[in-house]
């Protein structure tokens, strides 16, 4: 797997660099700036590209947009955002039209190594990656007619995983079920939320997402 | 008009304390025994002419020669009398004078007499040609209005010495200079004169046209007899001309005449209708009693003036500057502007200015009188701009402190982003990697695990110091991205709708976030409401924000420090904050901030 970083704080991109490195990737271009890390994408053509949200010169939104350029310029290229603040309306922006192949994490993320690694792999894969903050957010959101209330604490579990990008395998192992129960718990809730099924993993985490936010 | 119009006039409103020129003693003297003398040249005008020949041979346009000298002779003693400092009533007299005596003269027996006379007649051409190019000030303007004077006095005195030297009358009188009488010399001489004072008759007509061309209206208006004046002269130069062939037009004369008698009237009206003004003096006086709000009194003072083009400045002596109706500083216009200053002082300390029409300078009494109608009504609206200075200067203060707050929040934020943030999440990393070379169930394991917690801990806190001191997501991102979270986040359900067309100022951005974030805040605390709306609009050059919910309303605005301090930061950027909250009746919450697009 090939890996692209962009993050202006040399610490904090060495430790990725080395986390990577450690678990095998192969890290082809390290970048301080959102013009560098387009150039690096285009010519090196890695498998996913980390960005920090907050990018030189201003550190406004510099990271974003060179993430969002990237989808759209390199759709082969899977994207994940790290930021400081999880926000819930950057996380919409960035997934306005498919979550496949898109992560968005709360910085503090990485010193969870094993769980680190795990995202990275699943959106080089063409998965999904959602900071556990930005679902938990969404469904504390107050709703006049809760549906969260027809569903029950272990959908939910579910349902957070699910949201988070697991796969039914991660979700399986994360709760210590079996696959079977996992499948068996992802149709009913979809029955229950009246969402339409679907097999891909990030099409359905874009489905509850959005469910959840309207 | 030139720059020197512009002149700055000093006036004192306080009555009785007039710091206008005042004419000396003799000059006084001499103005009032100058009155007879009109009298007694007018009547001797006529009477030597009667006893000189028969009453027959007075004909009319001789009592018309008489009045035009009595009228100039009489209008100049008046408006010399009005205006003492205005030189024109003093060469409206001269004119007037010299043209009743060299009528006198030219009716002697006398050579000697008879000559002085001719000489006389023609040296009143350069007299009248002065006071038409001071007109109306009573002094010159140019330099070239004194080239064209010169060639007036060359035709006048050297050229017309000349010509007396070498001309005979061939009758009685004789002309007394005629030492070497030389008919084709004199013609010669005659010639040159006629073209010489054709050219200057032309050159004078033309700079008055022009000079009334650029003048401002009321100025263009005092112009009028001046420009009558120069058509005179060149309609009696044509005369000379026909008549040298002969050729006699008894209708033009009377024109030329009529236009010379016209001239003094005009003048005498204007200066009568100056006295009349100062009878809307009194109607100022009504005017200001009902203590008239500020455009009003320069409204007032306008119409007092006849000067609609009229502005006041106030002196603000704690600022050291002028300042208009606004309270905004302004320049005094300098020479050049075409505007004239007139100063109101009080107590040796100025008060205001008036910046007028030019033409009003040659009214001082009606600026004195208006000035010290004005006075205390100035007064008032001296103190008045000078609140309004102050309470811009406090709003461009309040502002500026907001703004630096703004940028010392912003800054601290990045700080604690950029250093404390990145350094711990690196050492969490750190000792995330540690942990993957340890056993999970040592006792080092679990220690390394639970000092990534605590780490985890600080981040959290940092995070929501951070984002208190200045919410980043803002500027990054813009307002929209920004209330969605808080939007996800709102303590009961909500209905967000966002529609300001881009990105906003900062402070303003800021200024809304942390509106609605404190609005929804309340909601969670007091509201007990089941739904919350939260609109943010652009109409027009404001924007508007609406936090409405369904509560039980009875918010008291003066609670805590959240809701007068968010007051304040809309203030701050000239906006206003109204709550509505009924007991009862849910609260509703409108900012609208100024917003140019």
């Amino acid at each position: 797997m090939r890996v692209v970083i962009a993050e202006d704080s040399v610490l904090l991109r060495e430790g990725i660099s080395r986390i990577l490195d450690g678990a095998g990737f192969d890290v082809v271009g390290l970048c301080d700036t959102g013009e560098d890390l387009l150039q690096k994408t285009a010519s090196y053509s890695p498998d996913v590209a980390i960005v920090d949200i907050r990018l030189p010169p201003t550190h406004n939104d510099e990271g974003l947009q060179a993430a969002l350029e990237i989808r759209a310029r390199h759709p082969s290229v899977s994207v994940l955002v790290l930021s400081q603040y999880v926000e819930v309306g950057l996380a919409m922006k960035l997934l306005s039209d498919s979550a496949e192949g898109a992560g968005y994490l709360l910085k503090d993320r990485i010193s969870d190594v094993k769980e680190f690694i795990a995202a990275v792999q699943r959106v080089a894969n063409g998965g999904s990656a959602i900071d556990p903050i930005i679902v938990s957010t969404l469904l504390s959101k107050r709703r006049s007619d809760d549906p969260m209330a027809v569903l029950t604490p272990r959908e939910r579990e579910v349902l957070v995983l699910m949201a988070q990008g697991r796969s039914n395998q991660g979700i399986a192992d994360s709760l210590v079920i079996t696959l079977r129960a996992v499948e068996r718990y992802v149709s009913i809730i979809f029955g229950k939320l009246g969402l339409p099924a679907t097999s891909n993993d990030s099409r359905r985490v874009l489905a509850v997402l959005l469910y959840l936010n309207s | 008009m030139t720059g020197s119009d512009a002149l700055l006039a000093t006036t004192d409103y306080r009555p009785g304390r007039s710091r206008r020129h005042g004419s000396s003693e003799t000059v006084r003297w001499l103005r009032r025994s100058l009155w007879p003398c009109v009298l007694v040249a007018g009547v001797a005008t006529v009477a030597m002419t009667v006893l000189d020949s028969s009453l027959e041979a007075v004909d009319a346009s001789l009592i018309l020669g008489v009045l035009v000298g009595l009228a100039f002779a009489g209008s100049g003693l008046y408006a010399w009398g009005r205006r003492p400092e205005n030189r024109l009533g003093v060469l409206m007299t001269v004119v007037g004078f010299t043209y009743l005596v060299w009528h006198i003269l030219i009716q002697a027996h006398s050579s000697s007499v008879y000559t002085g006379g001719i000489w006389l007649s023609d040296s009143w051409t350069v007299v009248f040609v002065l006071f038409l190019l001071s007109f109306p000030e009573g002094r010159l303007n140019t330099r070239f209005d004194l080239v064209i004077l010169a060639m007036f006095a060359t035709v006048a005195l050297p050229l017309e010495l000349l010509w007396l030297l070498f001309f005979r009358t061939g009758g009685s009188p004789e002309n007394a200079l005629a030492a070497w009488p030389n008919s084709s010399v004199a013609d010669d001489v005659d010639s040159a004169q006629r073209a010489l004072l054709v050219t200057a008759s032309v050159v004078l007509a033309a700079t008055l046209w022009r000079r009334r061309m650029v003048a401002s209206p009321p100025l263009r208006r005092a112009l009028i007899p001046a420009l009558v004046g120069s058509a005179a002269i060149l309609l009696s130069l044509v005369l000379l001309g026909l008549d040298k062939f002969d050729v006699e037009f008894e209708t033009a004369r009377w024109v030329v005449l009529g236009a010379y008698l016209t001239i003094p009237l005009v003048v005498l009206a204007g200066i009568l209708r100056a006295r009349l003004a100062r009878s809307t003096v009194g109607e100022l006086f009504v005017e200001l009693r009902a203590d008239p709000s500020l455009p009003d009194l320069r409204d007032a003072l306008a119409r007092a003036l006849r000067d609609p083009s009229l502005t006041l400045a106030y002196w603000l002596p704690q600022f050291r500057s002028w300042a208009d109706v606004n309270g905004e500083s302004v320049e005094l216009p300098g020479d050049g502007s075409g505007h004239a200053t007139t100063l109101i002082d009080r107590h040796g300390e100025h008060l205001a200015a008036l910046l007028h029409d030019p033409a009003l300078l040659d009214e001082p009494e009606l600026l004195n009188a208006v000035a010290a109608a004005a006075g205390i009504a100035l007064e008032n609206g001296r103190l008045h701009v000078e609140l309004r200075a102050r309470l811009e200067e406090l709003r461009g203060s309040r502002s500026r402190v907001f703004d630096a707050g703004q940028r010392e929040r912003k800054r601290l934020e990045r700080n604690l982003h950029d250093g404390a943030q990145q350094r711990l999440i690196a050492l969490s990393l750190e000792l995330g990697l540690l942990e993957e070379q340890v056993d999970m169930h040592s006792d080092m394991g679990a220690r390394l695990s639970q000092a990534r917690s605590e780490i985890a801990n600080s981040l959290e806190e940092l995070r929501e110091v951070a984002h208190g001191i200045h919410p980043a997501v803002v500027s990054g991102h813009g307002l929209e991205i920004a209330l969605e979270q808080l939007a996800a986040r709102a303590p009961v359900p909500i209905r967000l709708l966002v529609d300001v067309g881009g990105r906003l100022p900062e402070l303003l951005e800021v200024a809304v976030y942390y509106l609605v974030a404190e609005s929804l805040a309340n909601v969670g605390k007091y509201a007990q409401a089941s739904f919350v709306s939260v609109e943010v609009n652009r109409r027009g050059n404001r924007i508007v924000v609406e936090v409405a919910d369904d509560g039980i309303g009875g918010a008291d605005t003066e609670r805590g420090s959240g809701l007068r301090g968010l007051a304040d930061r809309i203030e701050a950027l000239e906006g206003r904050l109204r709550i509505w909250s009924p007991n009862g009746g849910g609260t509703r919450l409108r900012a609208e901030i100024p917003c140019e697009s």
